[in-house]
């Protein structure tokens, strides 16, 4: 116990000491802020693979630690889509994720958003064209907000998320 | 008695009549031989005392348009020497079937049903031919690495449905789960059989992120393809991309300068840190220590920061290139570097001390989701799951690359083949590496960083390559094609034969439990589907 607490101290807080995300490269319609409006206090995240190459995962992963801790914004990653508000989506499309991607946009409850996260999400990327791939999302599902990169930064992520939250008073942008 | 001569010699020996060609493929012995007596030569090559060859890698290749001939390679790695050696067989004209080995080695199994799928040849005498990679709504005949198949064909989707296998009897139910699951993880399904809470049967369904990468390859140029190799699968950018790298080197004739390769050392061994780190933070999140698992987050993000700030990229894309590496380091970097690792080690050993003062953590790693060495060895499982099993196998001692024949590391085992074990192969790791890294910076020759190729690599010719990256064994086999063009490119990365592995780890453990062992396997999905 007395070596727990002792680590506790010693490390402090280190929620926000990441290099700043700057602008999103793409930037946020202001349809989507006005889509995401209900949910700017508190926004519950599915994260659905299409076929990425796992390093979008784990950047969406790292908003979950605690240098980035993206519940104090009030968004949560959720186990199921049913509890969902936003799906993000990260891979190009796979022939064989189709029709999971599809069944998984049905099942999230609507108002919804749907945020495409890094650049196979949003172009198929290098996969482009591949017999195995059919993307990208927007091809089987509407999508609202897009994050290139690849695969984008956990900061720039925060960054659109809290762009997602512009008029909310209490947000920190 | 042990036969002490060459494996060569003795299986030529033993196999005069059945062995139509001798050679070596830039150093390694290759043997052709005919292929009704393929299944024989294998189970000699595995079962033989003074051998006991594991079947690293089978792979397939088309000839066309060249010959009208498939060619069909097995990679075996003869336990008792480290050696490498080679059989080779060839399909011609309008020949589909060739003798399945999987009766004899379990290792072969899916191996076999990847080249049914994607070449349509058939592995006569393989009991289990139910697809692998093409999902049952891909069209029938549609095998993608035939030559005649374009690579941006199309596929169209049918009605079908995998035969899951059936376990009957009273209360015994099916838990499916997946594709998507609970995390932020791939995609990827399991199908329990159970009845109360332990596992009777449990069987792996993957290939839900096939890309077609293998096929892509095809369509690059061999210089030109080390982004790819970055991106089949994310988390192992640097070893995917060294095994490519080597794999076209070799082809032309490069020999790599001493500088180059230690930086290349240094970054495989940055890569293996962050995912370890971030492995060991996620096996105390699966038992709900959420302590460990927010400083191992911590620590793994901070690695990944320095990365950016080292390279540009937090997975280090874009540092290996062919002939080299593509960005230098200065010494104040270098230094940084180690003033950073060293307080790293003193940080993470404080939580390992944490971790194992906690009973009730430690209670849930021993003897959860044992992989026995015997199954193990069937299976020729590999890398941080194998040595956790007591497969003492690491590449970076046994066939040493990069900068590892001077660095020379130790390599960590363990017999129990719990969870614990591999947690435990996890934690020397972490120290081996940072050991390594901080040897890097002392003995980091001066030199230049690329080194230009002797000849262009000629069309036709094939090259393999290995690395121990920090799952496992990487495997390419690149073949040149016309005009500097890739003919083809074998990727294997090591989930694909640690998975077959994690059935039999699960079996008798409890349902809840799984997360538990997928995490301390925690293979790739993307890397495996390709
Ligand atoms: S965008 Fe890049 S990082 Fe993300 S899944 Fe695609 S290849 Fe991987």
């Amino acid at each position: 116990m007395f070596r727990i607490l002792k680590k506790s101290l010693q490390t402090g807080v280190v929620t926000g000491q990441h290099p700043a995300g700057g602008a999103p490269s793409e930037p946020v319609s202001q349809d989507a802020i006005e889509k995401a409006k209900p949910f700017r206090r508190s926004m519950t995240i599915r994260e659905v693979d299409t076929g990425s190459c796992n390093a979008c995962e784990m950047e969406m992963n790292a908003l979950a630690n605690p240098v980035y801790d993206v519940e104090r914004f009030g968004v949560h990653i959720a186990a199921s889509p049913r509890h969902a508000d936003a799906l993000v989506v990260t891979g190009p499309v796979t022939v064989n994720m189709e029709r999971a991607l599809k069944d998984v946009y049905k099942a999230t409850p609507d108002p919804k958003i749907v945020i495409a996260v890094g650049d196979c999400a949003v172009t198929c990327g290098m996969f482009k064209g591949s017999y195995a791939v059919t993307g990208p999302v927007d091809r089987h599902i509407p999508v609202d907000v897009r994050i290139p990169g690849c695969p984008p930064r956990p900061a720039e992520i925060l960054a659109v998320l809290a762009k997602l939250r512009q008029d909310d008073p209490d947000a920190d942008t | 008695m042990i036969d002490a001569r060459p494996a060569v010699e003795q299986v030529q020996a033993a196999f005069t009549q059945a062995i139509t060609e001798v050679c070596a493929v830039h150093g390694v012995p290759m043997l052709r031989v005919k292929k009704q007596d393929l299944p024989t030569i294998a189970h000699f090559l595995h079962t033989n005392p003074g051998l006991r060859g594991s079947l690293s890698l089978l792979w397939a290749v088309d000839h066309r348009p060249r010959e009208a001939r498939y060619e069909l390679c097995y990679l075996f790695t003869l336990a008792e020497r480290k050696d490498w050696l080679l059989l080779a067989t060839d399909l011609y004209g309008d020949e589909r079937e060739f003798p399945s080995i999987t009766p004899h080695l379990h290792a072969a199994k899916w191996y076999e049903r990847e080249i049914r799928d994607l070449f349509g040849l058939i592995p006569v005498g393989h009991p289990d031919l139910r697809r692998l990679v093409r999902h049952e709504h891909w069209p029938k005949g549609s095998h993608p690495l035939k030559k005649d198949f374009p690579w941006d064909r199309v596929l169209g989707r049918v009605q079908g449905e995998y035969a899951f296998r059936k376990i009957h009897g009273e209360g015994v139910f099916e838990v499916p789960v997946g594709p998507i699951h609970a995390g932020i993880i791939e995609p990827g399904h399991f199908r329990f059989s159970v009845a109360g809470e332990p596992i009777m049967q449990l069987e792996v369904r993957h290939f839900w992120t096939h890309r077609g990468v293998e096929k892509l390859f095809e369509q690059q140029r061999l210089t030109e393809a080390v982004p790819l190799s970055e991106r089949v699968s994310g988390d192992t950018s640097v070893g995917h991309s060294l095994a490519y790298c080597q794999a076209v080197e070799t082809l032309q004739g490069v020999e790599v300068s001493p500088r180059a390769r230690y930086l290349r050392t240094l970054f495989l061994e940055l890569e293996r840190l962050h995912n370890h780190i971030g492995d060991v933070g996620a096996i105390c999140n699966d038992t709900a220590y959420a302590l460990a698992h927010a400083h191992c987050g911590r620590m793994k993000e901070q690695l990944m920061q320095l990365n950016d700030r080292l390279t540009g990229s937090r997975f280090l894309r874009g540092v290996n290139c062919v002939g080299g590496v593509a960005l230098d380091l200065s010494g104040l970097q270098l230094a940084q570097v180690e003033v950073e690792l060293n307080t790293l080690e003193q940080d993470f050993s404080a939580i390992e001390k944490i971790v194992f003062a906690n009973a009730s953590l430690t209670e849930r790693l021993e003897n959860t989701g044992i992989l026995t060495e015997g199954i193990a060895w069937d299976h020729a499982v590999i890398g941080v799951v194998g040595r956790a099993s007591g497969i003492d196998r690491d590449l970076r001692r046994d066939r040493p690359f990069a900068a590892y024949d001077v660095l020379q590391p130790k390599v960590a085992l363990y017999r129990y083949g719990d969870v614990r074990a591999r947690m435990r192969v996890r934690l020397d790791e972490i120290h081996e590496s940072i050991r390594l890294i901080r040897e890097v910076r002392r003995g980091l020759p001066l030199g230049r960083l690329v080194t230009r190729p002797m000849h262009e690599a000629q069309s036709g010719v094939w090259a393999l390559s290995a690395v121990e990256g920090w799952r496992g064994e990487i495997l390419y086999v690149v073949m040149v094609g016309e005009a500097g063009r890739i003919h083809r490119c074998k990727v294997r990365d090591p989930s694909f034969v640690n998975w077959p592995a994690i059935q039999w780890a699960a079996l008798g453990n409890i349902v809840p439990d799984f997360p538990l062992i997928n995490k301390s396997f925690n293979l790739s999905y993307a890397g495996n589907d390709l």
